[in-house]
């Protein structure tokens, strides 16, 4: 059943302009940035290069990449639900003989297929120097797995968002409002007395800035599950909610 | 008649707000049962409740013994539903839509192909199926709606409103293709429109302010329309049945009678000749059917008229 969901999703948002609107828009900012830091780099002797090439390009290119991810997410979620609120075509989800649970799984990974191309744009532009560059290719590969994994944050609050409400502009508006809360709440620390860092460890930058120098801790990974599990629950907890209110 | 459909004191209420109160009905196999209301009565509630779309806060449903709250994957596979806006995708394909309607409600996949090729047939999509649903006219829509509702052969299928914004025409094949697909599942239609109960229903509940107040089967005898008559003081039914033109007529109060008229007297020979006859007219309004007049008499108009 969840694939069903799944190619629908997916089958719909590929014939609408937004996916490649947002494609064709993040390669043009993304190829101008990676211009910039080759530019930059090979300006450089080699006495003032400080971090390697692959360093530079995961933690510009791919770091502005999870940026992007973050305003296209909500935009590619609104659909999702929102939108299907407002015309009435969630009543034949609910009306179909279909679990809750499945129809949030279906439309999360009908998000994540749709989000995955924008996450892997920053890997095409850096392997376009594989011949001409020594490339640290774990890195890249760890890079992309985090900026994966934050785009796969974004599309469960993006979705969540979406359960929120029928008015598409509120659910984008509420799930930037959470994912920039999530990506600031770490300067919260600056102003308390405290030295326990939990602020800090609630902000999604924070934990794909390792997987971008190329670690991979495991604390970072549950952050992660741990999120995308949570906003998921919510979701399924708020369309049950609209069934019993 | 066996009973497909058990509601046992079902009520919905949205905070301190009753939309629905104290429902009990049944319904049997093949019946089609037409829940008539104003707008605001509670009747698009009662259909979210009987979908499975809305939890109800009091009572229960039963299809077929298995109770739609408790068990809700199994009852829902008898159900087909069309809400008051048909629910579907404008990117879609025709084909591809009733493709995903049908695989929603589990159809095995050898018979997905007969089964949209069957359900387009008798809506009258046959050489629509590569269009794109966006450009669908209205009419269309509404039968997409009705074909995604019946894709899996329900055998409770609600529909909601189902001529809204149709012209006459569709209307009318609408209602013959619902009398059609009564003789496969039971029906329960909803609509503010009495000529299309009347038209299509074996029974009729009427809703009003949330609660049932009528519940009856439709005769099948032709209504027969009459004319109720308000006379001057003093005046007796002899002096009116003295008239020409008039088959029959009973007294139903002081100075008030309910008079037939033959097909070829009109209401404005028959004004003229009462007042020809020094009778004075008070009032002259039709006759209604019994079921129109059954709802106007419960929903409180009557007395406004």
């Amino acid at each position: 059943m969840i694939d069903i969901l799944i190619r629908r999703e997916v089958r719909s948002a590929f014939v609408t302009s937004l996916p490649w609107i947002l494609l064709t828009g993040g390669q043009i900012i993304l190829a101008w940035i990676f211009l910039q830091v080759i530019e930059r780099f090979s300006g450089l002797e080699a006495a003032e290069r400080t971090v390697t090439l692959t360093q530079e390009l995961t933690l510009n290119v791919f770091g502005f990449a999870a940026i992007l991810i973050m305003f296209a997410a909500p935009l590619l979620a609104m659909r999702l639900l929102s939108s299907e609120f407002q015309d009435g075509r969630f009543d034949l989800i609910s009306a179909a003989p279909v679990r809750m649970i499945t129809v949030v799984l279906g439309k999360f990974i009908g998000l994540l297929i749709l989000i995955t191309p924008l996450c892997l744009l920053p890997l095409v532009n850096v392997l376009l120097l594989a011949y001409s560059a020594e490339l640290d290719y774990g890195q890249l590969a760890a890079a992309t797995l985090g900026l994966w994994l934050a785009a796969a944050l974004f599309a469960a609050v993006g979705l969540y968002a979406s359960s929120l409400t029928a008015q598409p502009g509120t659910a984008v508006f509420i799930a930037l409002s959470i994912l920039l809360l999530l990506s600031i709440i770490g300067r919260a620390e600056q102003f308390t007395a405290t030295t326990l860092s939990l602020f800090e460890w609630l902000t999604w930058n924070e934990h794909l800035f390792w997987f971008l120098i190329g670690t991979i801790r495991f604390s970072d990974l549950a952050y992660f599950g741990f999120f995308i599990l949570f906003f998921l629950l919510l979701t399924q907890r708020r369309l049950t909610n609209r069934y019993l209110q | 008649m066996e009973t497909l459909l058990r509601i046992t004191n079902l009520g919905r209420s949205f905070g301190s707000y009753s939309a629905l109160s104290e429902v009990n009905l049944s319904l049997g196999r093949g019946e089609v049962l037409g829940l008539l209301g104003p707008n605001g009565a509670g009747k698009t509630t009662c259909l979210r409740l009987l979908s499975g779309v809305l939890a109800p806060t009091t009572g229960r449903i039963e299809l077929h013994g298995i109770d739609l709250a408790k068990y809700p994957l199994k009852a829902k596979r008898q159900l087909g539903y069309l809400p008051e806006q048909p629910p579907l995708y404008p990117e879609l394909r025709v084909d591809e839509y009733l493709k995903f309607c049908a695989q929603l409600h589990r159809l095995p996949r050898r018979q997905l192909i007969t089964a949209i090729a069957e359900v387009k047939q008798r809506c009258g999509l046959e050489d629509s199926g590569q269009r794109l649903i966006g450009t669908l006219s209205k009419g269309f829509r509404q039968r997409l709606g009705i074909a995604q509702a019946i894709i899996h052969r329900p055998q409770l299928l609600i529909l909601d409103e189902p001529t809204e914004g149709l012209d006459p025409l569709q209307m009318r094949m609408l209602r013959k293709l619902i009398r059609e697909l009564a003789r496969e599942c039971s029906i329960i239609l909803a609509s503010h429109l009495l000529p299309e109960v009347q038209a299509v229903c074996d029974r009729v509940a009427i809703l009003y302010q949330g609660r049932i107040c009528f519940n009856d089967y439709l005769t099948t005898d032709q209504p027969i329309y009459g004319w109720r008559v308000r006379l001057g003081d003093g005046s007796t039914l002899m002096q009116l049945t003295a008239l020409s033109g008039i088959t029959g007529a009973v007294a139903i109060g002081e100075d008030r009678y309910r008079v037939l008229l033959d097909d070829h007297v009109d209401s404005a020979q028959f004004a003229q000749r009462v007042i020809r006859a020094g009778l004075q007219l008070r009032e002259l309004v039709p006759e209604r059917t019994d079921l129109e007049r059954a709802f106007f008499d419960l929903i409180g108009v009557e007395s406004e008229r």
